[in-house]
């Protein structure tokens, strides 16, 4: 056979493979959305807060997914208490509750050793994901693009400008909790791949790599989903001859296409201005 | 055993008595930033440059010169490109600041695995305070002492840039400088903490003694003390809640620091959740009751 095939050979590679490239779709799709609204903290703060739902999860036996969901809400409702009712800002009160429940989810783990891997948790186990932990993916992937197709109208204004959609009579505190909770979920599902630490990075790039790319924002959603599709592939089945980090690969692949694109995007990217700039100053100097 | 003894019974080890140490002084640089953070509403830059330290600590490890060389140029040029490419894109600073962090860590991770290195992934992650050894403890002295006296030397500079940039700028004072001050001594500490609670756990010792302050003070020489005071004393009680129960000993200074932030917030003299809603309560009385409940109490 010929080498560049062999990982195609290993069932958990085509396994590793499909269900990262659903997250990483999924992650891309939601990401246009925070790109938008300004939230990319929040999903680095949710991601981490799902670790002691993980934990006891795990050690009391239920679906890791109800649990994660479980304490990513609490913590999403931790912050809008505690940033309504205090005069602190809006980041630190996101720092100080997720730096608190990850500490609490540390602990556990620590606690109950036999349970728990906290490296799986922390940088994901994609390659050795089991079936039962696919379908939990599967599902809330499944459901999360349901709602994001069923509601996008009405989240893109709530992203785009959240008093707009108020105005127009929509529920902006449902589309908050809506939000939030669509994140929670997409959350603990590229927990499974990328870990705790890099699950924001699945949540920001793409979007904001396809938002130098073009202006519309169902062009952006292609671009960002091809992306998240694509960099998982490709990271998974790199991470096979590196024998590294599997989350890693593909977010250092995620990193180098926004660095790209960042560099030589036709509209935004920095050649092209320094180019017009230099366009712009000559014809005047000519003149 | 009696109980006496037991209680007293961390205290007989020697590395117990370091951790407390070194946690205390980890606990004292970090609360005395966390206050200049909380004004400046930097909280995420601590989080940004604490998981961007990863890459540098392993390349200065193959390279061969101190961890905490690398892991301090390696949270700088973090924090210098988000300033690049904000001032570059249209990109928001929050978002740039994800993609920033993320590909660095995700760096670090792969040169992790791929580097023979004797170096314990989960102890840069989150510390390792009780097995601490003899050269990390001075390392860690060395950076935790010239970060506190370059802040006690700077205070009021410092302070005026934090509260109000544009003031600092009309005053004369150099407001590039003074950013990049800060961001060195963010760096800085960040490094000191590293083999003391590891770089997730640093997080909140950055941002919550200042925050637990800031409820309880509107003075900022009282704020920085409460802040040291909160961040030493849940330093040592981690550490000495964490040798009986057998934990993780960074997840309980961090859960520590929770509890004060929880009752400051329920119990704060001026801001909290007890006055604030006796105070509510004083303005819904009747007209001829406003005068006496005028103030909040």
């Amino acid at each position: 056979m010929e080498t560049w095939l062999i990982p195609f050979s290993y069932t958990y590679m085509i396994k590793a493979m499909m269900v990262s490239a659903l997250i990483g779709g999924v992650c891309a799709i939601l990401s246009c959305f925070m790109t938008l609204k300004g939230w990319s903290l929040m999903g680095d703060a949710l991601s981490h807060s799902i670790v002691p739902g993980v934990s006891i999860a795990y050690i009391i036996g239920l679906p890791f997914s109800v649990g994660a969901f479980v304490a990513g809400i609490l913590a999403a409702g931790g912050m809008a208490f505690v940033k309504s009712n205090t005069r602190i800002r809006e980041d630190a009160v996101i720092g100080i509750v997720f730096t608190t429940f990850f500490a609490f989810g540390l602990l556990l783990i620590s606690l109950f050793p036999s349970n728990v891997s906290l490296k799986s948790i922390v940088f994901g186990n994609i390659l050795g994901i089991s079936d039962e932990d696919i379908w939990q993916v599967v599902w809330i992937s499944g459901v999360t693009l349901l709602v994001i197709g069923l509601k996008w109208k009405d989240l893109l204004l709530y992203c785009f400008d959240a008093n707009h959609a108020r105005s127009m009579g929509i529920n902006a505190d449902f589309l908050h909790m809506l939000f939030l909770t669509l994140m929670a979920a997409t959350a603990v599902a590229a927990l499974q791949t990328v870990g705790a630490c890099l699950v924001v990075a699945m949540l920001v790039t793409p979007g904001a790599t396809a938002y130098l790319l073009t202006d519309r924002f169902s062009t952006m959603l292609a671009i960002a989903c091809t992306m998240g599709v694509m960099s998982s592939l490709v990271g998974v089945y790199v991470s096979y001859y590196f024998n590294g980090s599997t989350g890693g690969c593909i977010v250092v692949l995620q990193t180098l296409i926004f660095i790209g694109v960042f560099v030589f995007s036709r509209k935004y990217g920095v050649l092209s201005v320094w180019l017009k700039r230099r366009r712009v100053i000559r014809t005047l100097s000519k003149a | 055993m009696t109980d006496s003894i037991s209680f007293l019974a961390p205290f007989q080890y020697e590395f117990m008595i370091r951790a407390m140490i070194v946690g205390a002084l980890v606990g004292t640089v970090c609360a005395t930033l966390s206050c200049f953070l909380i004004l400046k509403g930097w909280s995420l830059m601590g989080d940004a440059i604490s998981h961007a330290v990863l890459p540098g600590i392993v390349i200065a490890y193959v390279v061969g010169v101190p961890l905490a060389l690398g892991a301090f140029c390696s949270g700088l040029f973090c924090a210098s490109a988000t300033g690049y490419i904000k001032e570059n894109s249209r990109i928001k600073e929050d978002a740039v600041m994800g993609i920033v962090f993320t590909g660095l860590f995700a760096l670090g991770l792969i040169l992790v695995s791929k580097v023979e290195a004797d170096i314990h992934l989960m102890h840069v992650l989150f510390g390792s305070l009780l097995g601490i050894s003899e050269s990390d403890v001075i390392q860690t002295s060395i950076v935790a002492g010239v970060t506190l006296l370059v802040v006690v030397l700077m205070r009021k500079d410092l302070l005026l840039y934090c509260f109000d940039a544009n003031h600092a700028r009309s005053i004369g004072l150099n407001v590039r400088v003074l950013h990049y001050v800060l961001l060195s001594l963010l760096a800085a500490t960040i490094v000191a903490s590293l083999q003391a609670v590891g770089i997730i756990m640093v997080i909140a010792l950055l941002i919550t003694p200042g925050a637990i302050a800031y409820l309880l003070s509107d003075r900022f020489g009282v704020m920085i003390w409460i802040a040291i005071g909160s961040a030493v004393f849940s330093c040592l009680a981690g550490v000495y809640v964490s040798f009986f129960i057998n934990g993780s000993t960074s997840g309980c200074i961090v859960l520590m620091l929770g509890i004060i932030f929880v009752l400051a917030m329920i119990f704060a003299p001026k801001h909290g959740l007890i006055v604030r809603g006796r105070w509510r309560k004083s303005h819904v009385k009747p007209w001829s009751d406003q005068e006496n409940a005028a103030k909040p109490t």
